[in-house]
């Protein structure tokens, strides 16, 4: 395209110098008049982005010199440890604030989930050959065969996978090719094919009518976890498989549930995993083997193949910009709830100790999630707990808030209390639905980022204003997550798993 | 003719039979489309934008696990080797056969459960995993009774305890403080009770723990009673018990 739009710019210019310059060989007269010395200064369209209580990023501080910033540099929303299925974390979500800092409006503002990406931490040289690109922990995993995108400023240049990478790796091997450019440190390196599906090819083939029990690969382009959907095609035959057993990137087969091939499929026939995507979310097993307490590395039933964490984690954003409050993913964006409030889980103190007795109201420290009206509260310390009746609804608060309440306490708390909001919590227990993976599989950088049109009211927006963020404007969100307790499903592999995973923000004039 | 090729020329040399017309007409066209697609194309790069990304958060699990530590032995854990699932079915045996037990003379064995993980255990179950009599190894005359009867067998308790092994509470064949009537419970009646379809919950209170870090301590005491017949002579129990948390 690029080489198309410079042919046609010069043949442009040839076209234009041609045409009228040719005029001049048979125009006699000429006049001439000039006004010199006018200028004409572009604006600015920048942004930062500020973690409350942890730090601002600018776009402008790019190190890859382009506007876009999404290094480690940049501050990180949540680190949340010793999560437990069903409770929810006193620090679970995080206040982030996205400000236009130029002096052009926005007509647009984007939610979207981080790429697959990482940065060089080793300079190319021009024109050496490049097989290896040494990188800072790669946030995602990416398949063989992946398009890795290098560029620093106006420069950049595609590189192939040439075998998968888990999340969090060092280096991604490429297919050798000279760099076309002398990539400096913190250059950004970006999987273009992050958060797609991938395919592999049998190199065995199948025999109609005969059991299928595993598929034979040369080298298995990705992970792929148990219970996967694999769907084998070949021409116009396809047929669905699922798979038995966990299997790593570079392995040589894949076990399925056996059944009888419906076709001879041939080598070459491709399959493809519909459900383990290379997302930017993804999960390592916590700390290192040894001492005490256990570690996710010293446990042998809790697999981080197909980031089962990732997967099971649930996210919201709710925004609350100038006290209006819209939820954009999650719980209750869809549909949108009708005040605007994503289910969120609370985990808060009392401001002051609480007596035995019927109860009209109590006192809280903070509110940090969403209580509505009607929502049943639990208070409990240590052995201790009761139940009260929300009588409002309740949105994120800072300080000191007096809650409307109903309901009698058979005991007295003091402030070390925990009140927890069961109604949202079994909401969300049963959620599976807004996770971390679903959330990059549907709102990515190539497909789905949200389009943050500015709250009107509650739970509306105003989709034809066309400016979404003006200059030196900003907007605020919530942003938490919560890992569900599944009612009866054992959740061991959960253990000891530590999710990593991003968002962007993106700004259009 | 003249006059004509003279007109021809000067039409040829300013208008549309110039003989540049046709070039001037592709050139035009050539400036049109260069110029539309550099400024729509352009519009998709050369449009301002901005980006900013918050990556690396981290969410992370903590765990619940369990030790399991028999007398001064090494500590099993519930994710060692030959566990699955974080349940591990080899950890030490509370008795061995070899160790003869004689009518009176009670056996006692302790057993250390610690939570060794990072998330507090609400819950602490215990079950027998079953209780069956094979003759002791080496008995030259075994009696052929059965020392898992709930009337006749062997006598059971389950007596928890401090750090220093001091009774607190017994949890079975009392239901109470302090220390455990030995005699007044047996394998066979603990087990016809307490096993896989009914775990015995350790607890008094909610949550009864242990939290993270934290251990609980009992004591296994089996005994031969006093009054058995010759029948358990010669005859060994083979039981076991399972340990069990819950978040």
């Amino acid at each position: 395209m690029v080489k198309l739009k410079s042919l046609l710019l010069g043949l442009m210019v040839i076209g234009a110098v041609a045409y009228f310059g040719g005029g001049g060989t048979f125009a006699s007269f000429s006049a001439e008049t000039t006004n010199p010395g006018s200028a004409i200064a572009s604006g600015t369209l920048t942004m930062s982005d500020t973690v409350t209580s942890v730090g601002t990023c600018a776009s402008t501080n790019a190190p890859t010199s382009n506007n876009f910033n999404s290094s480690t540099a940049c501050p990180q929303m949540l680190n949340l440890t010793n999560i437990a299925p069903g409770v929810p974390s006193p620090t679970g979500s995080a206040e982030v604030t996205i400000q236009n800092t130029g002096s052009i409006d926005a007509a647009k503002l984007f939610l979207y989930a981080g790429s697959v990406q990482s940065s060089l931490t080793t300079a190319l040289t021009g024109g050496a050959s490049v097989s290896t690109l040494p990188i800072a922990a790669l946030r995602g995993a990416v398949n063989k065969g992946d398009s890795i995108v290098v560029s620093y400023g106006t420069q950049s240049q595609t590189f192939v996978a040439s075998a998968a990478v888990a999340g969090g790796a060092t280096a991604i091997p490429v297919t050798a090719q000279n760099a076309v450019y002398a990539f400096p440190i913190d250059s950004s390196v970006q999987d273009s094919n992050g958060n797609s599906l991938f395919s592999n090819q049998l190199s065995t083939g199948l025999t109609s009518g005969a059991s299928v029990s595993a598929f034979a690969v040369s080298s298995l382009s990705g992970a792929i976890a148990s219970g996967d959907t694999l769907v084998l095609t070949s021409g116009s035959n396809t047929q669905t498989f699922v798979a038995s057993a966990p299997a790593l990137a570079g392995a040589t087969s894949v076990s399925v549930s056996p059944q009888a091939a419906n076709f001879s499929y041939p080598v070459g026939a491709t399959f493809i995993d519909t459900v383990t995507r290379n997302t930017n979310c993804y999960d390592t097993k916590t700390a290192t083997a040894g001492g005490s307490p256990s570690k996710g590395a010293d446990l042998n039933f809790n697999p981080t193949v197909g980031n089962p964490s990732c997967g099971t984690l649930l996210l919201w954003v709710q925004e609350t910009t100038g006290g209006k409050y819209y939820c954009w993913t999650g719980q209750g964006s869809s549909p949108e709830s009708a005040n605007g409030l994503c289910v969120v889980p609370i985990s808060v103190h009392p401001s002051a100790s609480i007596s035995s007795g019927a109860k009209s109201t109590i006192s809280l420290a903070s509110v940090n999630g969403n209580i509505q009206n009607n929502d049943t509260l639990k208070i409990a310390e240590g052995t201790k707990s009761d139940t009260l009746t929300a009588g409002q609804v309740q949105r994120f608060a800072t300080g000191v808030t007096s809650l409307t309440v109903s309901g009698t306490l058979a005991n007295s708390y003091t402030t070390a209390a925990v009140i927890t909001d069961t109604t949202a919590q079994g909401l969300l227990n049963s959620d599976q639905a807004n996770t971390i993976t679903n959330f990059d599989t549907a709102h990515n950088y190539q497909v789905g980022k949200i389009q943050l049109a500015p709250i009107l009211t509650d739970g509306t927006t105003d989709t034809a204003n066309p400016v979404q963020l003006s200059n030196g404007a900003s907007r605020t969100f919530q942003i938490g997550v919560y890992m569900p307790a599944g009612s009866g499903i054992p959740q061991n592999f959960l253990q000891g798993l530590q999710s990593t995973f991003g968002l962007g923000w993106h700004i259009d004039q | 003719m003249q006059a004509g090729g003279i007109y021809r020329r000067v039409r040829r040399a300013s208008g549309r039979d110039s003989a540049t017309w046709r070039m001037k007409q592709i050139l035009a066209t050539l400036i049109v489309i260069g110029g539309l697609s550099s400024l729509t194309a352009a519009s998709t790069y050369a449009l301002m934008n901005s980006e900013a990304g918050n990556p690396l958060s981290t969410a992370s699990t903590g765990t619940l696990t369990l030790s399991n530590t028999v007398n001064a032995g090494t500590a099993c854990f519930s994710y060692g080797a030959g566990s699955a699932g974080n349940s591990n079915p080899g950890c030490t045996a509370l008795f061995t056969s070899t160790t003869l037990n004689y009518p009176g003379t009670p056996l006692t064995s302790k057993v250390q459960i610690t939570d060794n993980g990072s998330i507090d255990a609400s819950n602490l179950s215990v079950w027998m995993t079953g209780c069956s009599t094979v003759p002791t190894p080496g008995a030259p005359t075994p009696g052929g009774g059965n020392p898992c009867d709930a009337a006749s067998g062997d006598n059971f308790a389950l007596q928890e305890t401090d750090l220093s092994g001091t009774p607190t509470f017994c949890w079975y064949p009392n239901f109470a403080a302090g220390a455990c009537t030995l005699s007044a419970g047996t394998l066979g009646d603990f087990f016809t009770y307490v096993n896989s379809n009914s775990p015995y919950d350790l607890a008094l209170t909610t949550p009864s723990g242990p939290a993270a870090g934290r251990s609980r301590y009992f004591s296994i005491v089996v005994q031969v009673p006093s009054g058995a017949s010759n029948t358990l002579q010669g005859q060994a129990a083979v039981f076991g018990l399972t340990w069990h948390v819950d978040q």
